[in-house]
């Protein structure tokens, strides 16, 4: 198992920085959904650098991302099996983290 | 490549894959995008085998925005780390062999200039440190005397990153790799300063830790390699393998050495200064101060 970064949409959505999308290395990793006014991450394309998440602690100051095992992702978005349609992102229902199970 | 590359044939398009039909369709070919609108617009640049956390990557999709006119562009490369994500690019790559670059470039350029008389077509050689200070120096120097017009960014990462870490020409004096266990014995090239000597119209050195002033730098450099001469770009993308930076720190990396020793700096010539404002319509502040010119000369 591995971790990808996720982006908390409650907090993304009070802000509009976009700062996340244009220090990613990686291209079209961190979507950003116009509608929602929040980032979301394609999970298939992160390599978990990280650098959103620092970019976001200490230079946006929101820290809304955090590093999330991939497995406790709920309704990941992958852009290999979407593709890249803004149009549909409204409708898809939004990544989440599974609230952690005991044991 | 124009336009008429990318459209699909109409019987084809259910074979074309899914990524084609999004950057044909949600592509920022025709429709110049901004920085600020990453995310919101399928990329050229695609998946790429790059190490995570790699500045360089970074740098090379911030020159895919600021690039004036993708489909009017063709990429020079060689070996090295940047031709794993250029390769993966919806621009022609040419894969030069080590060294040949620049000389590729000139007569690329030259054949383009001829073949397309009405249109502008940009080359755009993008090489590693190792590729265009150290193996292909002769070749990027007689680029610039004889002012072959295209633009020459420089990626360095100060080492030969994709070989196990051998000092490069660019590495820094003291710095101690893998396969260079003493410490590097001598100063880093100084390139800026040799493309100084050899006039080139447009010399800057930029970081990754401005993603507009990178997208904006690019353009420039293209626009003026179009009319003017040579442009070059010495781009710190730093190796967070060989360097071990922790993939979290490597922003704060780059924002410590711009603050050190690699400060953004920009080099014109006058005749580019002219030919940039004569394109682009010149910015509020910048016609403030011709006013305020005016106003002198007036009084």
């Amino acid at each position: 198992m591995y971790l990808v970064a996720h982006v908390d949409t409650s907090i993304c959505a009070e802000t509009a920085c976009k700062l996340c999308t244009q220090y990613c290395p990686e291209a079209n990793t961190i979507l950003y959904d116009n509608d929602k006014k929040t980032a979301f991450i394609a999970t298939d394309r992160c390599k978990a650098c990280e650098i959103c998440v620092s970019i976001c602690d200490n230079m946006a100051k929101h820290s809304a991302i955090k590093m999330i095992m991939i497995t406790d992702i709920e309704n990941p978005f992958e852009l290999s099996r979407n593709g890249f349609k803004p149009a549909e992102w409204n409708s898809m229902p939004r990544p989440a983290v599974i609230s952690e199970k005991e044991g | 490549m124009s336009f008429d590359n990318l459209k699909m044939s109409p019987a084809l398009e259910k074979y074309m894959t899914k990524e084609y039909r999004d950057l044909v369709e949600r592509g920022p070919y025709g429709k110049p995008k901004k920085v600020s609108e990453m995310g919101t617009f399928k990329e050229i640049l695609e998946e790429h085998p790059m190490c995570a956390g790699c500045a360089m990557t970074l740098f090379i999709r911030l020159t895919m925005i600021g690039l004036p006119n993708p489909e009017h562009t063709i990429l020079v490369g060689t070996a090295g780390c940047g031709r794993l994500a250029l390769t993966q690019t919806s621009i022609p790559f040419i894969y030069g062999n080590y060294g040949d670059t620049n000389a590729v470039a000139s007569g690329l350029k030259r054949g383009l200039a001829t073949r397309f008389a009405d249109q502008p077509k940009d080359v755009v050689v993008m090489a590693g440190d190792g590729g265009l200070a150290d193996i292909g120096f002769s070749a990027v120097m007689h680029s610039w005397f004889r002012k072959e017009k295209f633009t020459t960014i420089m990626l360095d990462n100060e080492v030969y990153g994709n070989t196990g870490g051998q000092e490069s020409g660019m590495t820094e004096r003291g710095a101690i790799l893998k396969m260079a266990p003493k410490g590097k014995q001598f100063e880093k090239m100084d390139m800026i300063g040799l493309a100084k000597t050899a006039n080139v119209a447009y010399i800057a050195r930029v970081t990754p830790t401005n993603p507009t002033r990178v997208a904006s730098t690019i353009r420039k450099a293209v626009l003026i390699a179009r009319e003017i001469g040579p442009t070059f770009i010495q781009a710190y993308t730093s190796c967070n393998i060989e360097y071990a930076i922790p993939t979290p720190k490597v922003m704060d990396d780059a924002k410590e050495v711009e603050t050190a020793r690699y400060g953004f700096m920009e080099i014109m010539s006058d005749e580019a200064r002219e030919y940039l404002e004569s394109i682009e319509p010149a910015k509020k502040p910048k016609a403030k101060k011709s006013e305020s010119e005016e106003a002198v000369t007036a009084n």
